[in-house]
C-alpha cells in the first residue's frame, strides 16, 4: 500500500509546495454545479476533457462551488497552487475572479458568461442563441396549435436571449406562433421542470422547449405524445418519440484553442463570443418525425448563420407591447444582446 | 381557468403531492415512536438512487420500488445506531444523515446520469377511472399513487387498533411508563424508525421511478424538508398528512399553471405562495386546535435502565 | 454468560472526551479511506492533504477563519434559541434578510462616511434579521404555530424575497441584466485587517462571542434563559417571563444571522447577489449541537467544519475526488462523533450472570 502511495504523496507535495516547477501547463476549471448535473457543468466538463487530451497539459476541476465567498477562495487557491490557466464557468464568479486576476498577473483567467475583463482575464461565451433560433424554426414548423411552451430557469439575459431567438426562429416559419414561458427558478430539479412542462401542455402548447439542465420537460412531452426541443446535449434518449432536436454546447474546440494559444504564447485577453462558425454551438441530429423539407430549410439557415450571412437579431424586431425596438435591416449590437432584458413580440411571460 | 385546466391541475396536484406524502407518512411513523429524524432529505435521495439503479439493472420497477424503500430503511438504521444505541442527539444525527445521504447519492449516482430506466406509467383504474371528475383526478395515475392511497388508512388503523401500533405510540408518549409495563421500548422505536425509513425511501423512489424516470444529483430538491414540516402541519395524523401533501403539491402545480396561462405577477412572488400558505394554514389550524399534538417524548433519548 | 450494562458516569470524562473525539474521527477517516480505495484513490495522501490544506499554512488558516465567520454567527444565534428549546432552523432566511437590510442601507446612503454607514448597515441588518426571527416567535406565542415549520418555510420565503429584489428593483443597471445590485461604495465595505484577507468582521465575532459568554454566565437574564432551557414548565411555574424570552432569543438569533448576511454582502462580495447563501443556516444547527451550545466550543467547531470544507476543495483539485465525497465524509464524521459522545457520558459494565 505504502509503495503505491509514496509517489502520489510526493506528487501532492509538489503540487502544494511548488508553483511553477511542473512543465505541464496546468488548467483548472471551476463549476457551479456538480459535473453530474447532466447539463451545463457536464457540457463544460466534456470541454475540459478535450483540453486534457492536448499534449503537455493537465487539467483539474472543483465542482459545486457557490458563487459567494467560496468561489474567490477556490480561484485564489488554484492560482496559488500554480495553475497557469483558470476557467470559471458561471456569471457569479466574475467579480471574485477579477480580484484574484489582479493579484496573479502571470496566470491567465477566463470567465464564462459575464462582461468584465482585464489584462489577464478574458471573458467568453457561446452564441447558443444561434442554435436556439434553428431549434425555434423546427418547433415553429411542427406546432399545430401555434402555442409553444418554454420551461426556463432564471430570468437572466442568457436565458431571455435564448427565448427571444427561439421565438424569432419559430415566427420565421410560422408568423403567428406564440411562445409561453414558465420560470422554475431552478437549474436542475427534474420533477418541478417536468411539472412546469405539463402546465404548459395543459394550456394548449404542443411543443416544449427548455432552458433547464434536466431532461424533465422532455419526458413530459414524450408522455403526452407531443414534441420537444432539448438543451445542452442531445436529449433524445429521454424522449425518442418527442425529441425534435436540441440546442447543444460543444466547448471542446474552444477550450482547446484557448489553451493551445496560451501554450504558444499567442493568447491575449479579449471578449470571445464564438458561435456556430466555430462549432461551439450546434443543433442535435433531427428526430425522424421532422420532415425532410423542414430539415433542409433549417440546415440551409444554419449554413447562412455559420457563414455570417444571416444575423439572428436583425430588425424589424418588436417587443411584447408591439413597440419597434430594432429598426428594419438593423442588427442588434453584441452589447445589447449581452444585456437583453426584454421579450420580443409573441412571447407570453414575465421578466421577473 | 377552464374546467379542463382545473381538472389537469388537480390531477397534477395528486402526483406532485405523492412523493411528499410518502415521506411525510414515513416521518409520522418514526416520530410517533418518539424518534425525531431530520434526515428525510438524505434518505429520500438514497432511496431514489437505489430505486433507480435497481430498475436500471433488473428492469423490474416493482423490485426497484421495494429496493428504494429498503435503501431508506438502511439510512434510518444509521440514525438508529447513533440515536437509539449510542444515545446521540437526534437533531444533529438527522442533519448529519441528510449531509451523508446527499453525498452518498451524489458520489455513487454520478455515473448513471443521463440514463433512463423503466418505471411506472399512468393507467386508468377500471371502473374507478371512469368516474367523472374524481376518476380523472385520483384514478388515472400510476400504480404508486394508488398504493399511496392505501397507506394513510392503514397507518391510522395500525396506530388505533393493533398492539404494535399502540405500543409504538406509548413508546413515543411515555417511554418510562411503557417500559414499566414490561414492553421493550427500544424494539418498538427501532420498528417505527425502520418502517418510517421504508416509507421515506418509497417517497424518494417515487421521484426516480414514476414522477420522472431518471436520476440526477439532488433529485429531491428540498422535498424531504417539506415533509418534515408537513408532519407538524399534519398534527402527526396520517389523514391530515394527505391534506398537507396535496395542498403543498397543489399550490406548486397551481403557480406553474398560473405562469403558463400568462399572469403578470413576478415568479418570485408566485413561488413564495406554497410556503406562505403553508404557514398560514398551520397558524390557522394551530390557533383552532387546543393542544400540541407532538408525541411527548419526541426527540428525547431513552436513558438506559440500571 | 457475560452481560453488558450501561451506567451513566457520575463525573464528566474530562480529557477522555478528547480521546473519544479522536477515536470517532479515526473511525470516520477509516471508512472514508475504504471508500477512496474503492475508487482507486490514495487514501493516506488524501487524508493528509485534507488536513494540510485546511490547517497547514497561514493561507489555509486564513481561508478557514473567513469561512467560519458566517457559520459561527448563525450558530451562536440558533444555539441561544435551542437553550430555550425553541427550534430555530431559520438562520438561512434570517441571513438573507440581514443581507437585504444591510444592502438597503448601503444603496440608500451611498454618500455617508464609513463610520456612520457601516453601523447603519449593521443596524439595518439586525432589524431585518431579527424581524424575520421574531415572526415565528410571535406566531408561536399567539397562535401556537410550531416554529420548526414556520422558520423552515420562512427560509424559502426569505431567499425568494432576496431573489425578487436582485432580479427586480435592485438590479444594477450597469450589470447587463445580471441579477446583482450595484457594487457598494468603498465606505460600505468592511475593511480588511492589514495585509491579510481577513476582515474586521472577525473582531465583531470575537466581541459577540465574549459578550454572549458573559451574558449567559453573569446576568440575570442569562440565568433565566438557562433555567428556562433546563425545564420550561418549571420556569413558567416560577413566573419567568417565558414569552418575552422567546421573542428575545429569536430576535437576537435573527440579528446574529443577519450580521452574517451583512458581512457576506459587505466584506466578501461587496454587493448583493442571489447566491450569497450556501447552507450556513443548516450547518449552524449541527455546529451548535455538536458544541453543546457553548459559545467557545461553537467557535472551535465552526472553525473545524470550515476547515473540512476548505480542505475538500484541495482534494477535488489535486486528486479529482468529487465534491460529494466531502459530504459523505462530513456526514460520517458527525455521526461518529455523535455516537462517540456516548462514551463520555456512559460507562459500560460487564456483568457475569448465570
Amino acid at each position: 500500500m505504502m509503495r503505491k502511495c509514496l509517489p502520489l504523496f510526493l506528487l501532492a507535495f509538489l503540487a502544494l509546495g511548488s508553483t511553477c516547477f511542473a512543465k505541464d501547463l496546468k488548467v483548472g476549471f471551476v463549476y457551479v454545479s456538480p459535473v453530474g448535473d447532466a447539463g451545463y457543468s457536464y457540457a463544460h466538463d466534456q470541454g475540459r476533457l478535450a483540453v486534457e487530451a492536448l499534449d503537455g497539459v493537465t487539467t483539474s476541476f472543483v465542482e459545486s462551488v457557490a458563487e459567494g465567498q467560496d468561489s474567490e477562495r477556490v480561484i485564489l487557491n488554484m492560482a496559488r497552487k500554480g495553475f497557469d490557466v483558470i476557467f470559471a464557468t458561471s456569471y457569479g464568479y466574475m467579480d471574485p475572479m477579477l480580484k484574484v486576476a489582479k493579484e496573479f498577473p502571470q496566470v491567465k483567467f477566463l470567465h464564462c458568461s459575464g462582461y468584465k475583463n482585464s489584462e489577464n482575464m478574458a471573458n467568453y461565451f457561446g452564441r447558443i442563441y444561434q442554435a436556439r433560433y434553428l431549434t425555434g424554426m423546427v418547433a415553429g414548423a411542427m406546432t399545430k396549435s401555434k402555442i409553444i411552451g418554454y420551461v426556463a430557469a432564471f430570468p437572466i439575459p442568457e436565458v431571455i436571449r435564448g427565448i427571444n431567438a427561439f421565438t424569432l426562429g419559430a415566427q420565421a416559419v410560422n408568423p403567428d406562433v406564440q411562445v409561453r414561458v414558465v420560470w422554475t427558478k431552478t437549474w436542475y430539479d427534474p420533477a418541478t421542470e417536468k411539472e412546469a412542462a405539463k402546465s404548459l401542455l395543459d394550456v394548449g402548447c404542443d411543443v416544449i422547449a427548455q432552458h433547464q439542465d434536466s431532461p424533465g420537460p422532455q419526458e413530459a412531452a414524450q408522455e403526452r405524445g407531443v414534441y420537444s426541443v432539448g438543451y445542452n446535449t442531445d436529449m433524445s434518449a429521454f424522449a425518442p418519440k418527442a425529441h425534435l432536436t436540441a440546442a447543444i454546447w460543444n466547448w471542446g474546440p474552444f477550450y482547446a484553442e484557448m489553451v493551445q494559444q496560451i501554450k504558444d504564447g499567442t493568447w491575449k485577453s479579449d471578449f470571445y463570443w464564438y458561435g456556430m462558425d466555430k462549432g461551439i454551438v450546434d443543433i442535435a441530429p433531427f428526430g425522424e418525425m421532422v420532415p425532410a423539407e423542414v430539415q433542409k430549410s433549417v440546415l440551409d439557415k444554419k449554413a447562412e448563420i455559420a457563414s455570417g450571412a444571416y444575423q439572428v437579431f436583425t430588425g424589424p424586431i418588436k417587443d411584447q407591447a408591439g413597440a419597434e425596438k430594432v429598426a428594419a435591416g438593423a442588427v442588434m449590437a453584441d452589447g445589447d444582446l449581452l444585456g437583453f432584458n426584454w421579450f420580443v413580440q409573441g412571447v407570453v411571460g414575465t421578466l421577473e | 381557468m377552464t374546467p379542463e385546466i382545473l381538472l389537469a391541475l388537480l390531477a397534477a396536484t395528486v402526483q406532485a403531492g405523492t412523493p411528499i406524502l410518502y415521506a411525510t407518512l414515513g416521518e409520522i411513523l418514526t416520530e410517533k415512536g418518539g424518534i425525531l429524524n431530520l434526515g428525510v432529505e438524505g434518505m429520500m435521495l438514497v432511496g431514489a438512487l437505489i430505486g433507480f439503479l435497481t430498475a436500471l439493472h433488473t428492469g423490474s420497477p416493482v423490485l426497484a420500488f421495494v429496493a428504494g424503500g429498503l435503501g431508506g430503511a438502511c439510512m434510518a438504521a444509521l440514525h438508529g445506531i447513533v440515536c437509539i444505541w449510542f444515545m446521540g442527539n437526534q437533531v444533529v444525527s438527522g442533519l448529519a444523515l441528510t449531509i451523508f445521504g446527499t453525498g452518498l447519492a451524489g458520489f455513487f449516482g454520478t455515473p448513471y446520469i443521463g440514463r433512463t430506466a423503466p418505471g411506472f406509467d399512468k393507467f386508468s383504474l377500471p371502473l374507478l377511472g371512469d368516474i367523472p371528475v374524481l376518476g380523472t383526478i385520483f384514478f388515472q395515475q400510476d400504480a404508486l399513487v394508488y398504493f399511496s392511497f392505501l397507506i394513510p388508512p392503514l397507518l391510522w388503523a395500525f396506530f388505533r387498533y393493533t398492539r404494535w401500533g399502540m405500543a409504538i405510540r406509548a413508546a413515543g408518549e411515555c417511554p418510562a411508563a411503557t417500559r414499566a409495563a414490561g414492553l421493550n421500548v427500544l424494539a418498538y422505536r427501532w420498528g417505527a424508525l425502520l418502517g418510517g425509513g421504508v416509507l421515506v425511501g418509497f417517497g424518494g423512489s417515487y421521484l426516480s421511478l414514476a414522477y420522472t424516470h431518471l436520476w440526477t444529483n439532488g433529485l429531491t430538491s428540498g422535498r424531504g424538508w417539506i415533509a418534515v414540516a408537513l408532519v407538524i402541519f399534519a398534527f402527526w395524523k396520517p389523514s391530515r398528512a394527505m391534506i398537507g401533501a396535496y395542498l403543498f403539491g397543489g399550490i406548486m402545480a397551481f403557480q406553474l399553471r398560473l405562469q403558463a396561462m400568462g399572469t403578470a405577477l413576478p415568479s418570485s412572488i408566485l413561488l413564495m405562495l406554497p410556503y406562505i400558505l403553508t404557514i398560514a394554514a398551520l397558524a390557522f389550524s394551530s390557533w383552532r386546535s387546543e393542544r400540541t399534538h407532538a408525541p411527548a417524548a419526541l426527540g428525547v433519548n431513552m436513558e438506559p435502565s440500571e | 454468560m457475560l452481560q453488558i450494562s450501561t451506567v451513566r458516569r457520575q463525573e464528566p470524562l474530562g480529557w477522555g472526551s478528547c480521546l473519544v473525539f479522536f477515536a470517532a474521527l479515526a473511525l470516520a477517516f477509516t471508512v472514508s479511506g475504504v471508500l477512496l480505495v474503492m475508487q482507486d484513490k490514495p487514501p493516506f495522501t488524501a487524508l493528509w492533504l485534507l488536513v494540510y490544506s485546511a490547517f497547514g499554512s497561514s493561507y489555509a488558516l486564513e481561508d478557514c477563519l473567513i469561512k467560519a465567520v458566517p457559520i459561527f454567527l448563525c450558530s451562536l444565534g440558533v444555539g441561544l434559541t435551542f437553550r430555550l428549546q425553541i427550534w430555530n432552523i431559520g438562520a438561512e432566511g434570517q441571513f438573507a434578510l440581514g443581507a437585504i437590510g444591510a444592502t438597503w442601507a448601503a444603496l440608500t446612503f451611498p454618500g455617508w462616511p464609513w463610520y456612520t454607514l457601516l453601523p447603519t448597515m449593521l443596524l439595518c441588518a439586525s432589524l431585518t434579521g431579527s424581524l424575520w426571527g421574531a415572526i415565528p416567535a410571535v406566531l408561536r406565542l399567539k397562535l401556537r404555530a410550531n416554529e420548526i415549520i414556520v422558520t423552515l418555510m420562512l427560509n424559502y420565503v426569505g431567499i425568494l424575497v432576496l431573489d425578487y429584489l436582485v432580479y427586480g428593483i435592485w438590479k444594477d443597471p450597469g450589470s447587463f441584466g445580471f441579477p446583482m445590485t450595484s457594487e457598494f461604495v468603498p465606505a460600505a465595505v468592511v475593511a480588511r485587517i492589514g495585509d491579510t484577507r481577513l476582515n474586521w468582521g472577525l473582531a465583531l465575532c470575537l466581541a459577540v462571542g465574549v459578550l454572549m459568554s458573559v451574558f449567559l454566565r453573569s446576568t440575570r437574564l442569562g440565568y433565566e434563559l438557562r433555567a428556562c432551557g433546563e425545564n420550561v414548565r418549571a420556569a413558567r411555574y416560577a413566573r419567568m417571563p417565558y414569552a418575552k424570552l422567546v421573542i428575545l432569543v429569536m430576535a437576537v438569533s435573527g440579528a446574529l444571522a443577519g450580521w452574517a448576511g451583512f458581512l457576506e454582502a459587505s466584506a466578501t462580495l461587496g454587493r448583493l447577489q442571489p447566491s450569497i447563501m450556501s447552507g450556513y443556516g443548516y450547518t449552524a444547527i449541527v455546529v451548535a449541537w455538536l458544541a453543546n451550545l457553548n459559545p467557545f466550543v461553537i467557535a472551535v467547531s465552526s472553525f473545524l467544519l470550515a476547515g473540512l470544507r476548505v480542505g475538500m476543495e484541495s482534494l477535488q483539485l489535486d486528486l479529482q475526488i468529487p465534491a460529494a465525497f466531502g459530504a459523505i465524509m462530513e456526514g460520517l464524521i458527525l455521526l461518529a462523533v455523535l455516537a462517540g459522545g456516548f462514551f463520555s457520558r456512559y460507562q459500560l459494565h460487564l456483568r457475569r450472570t448465570r
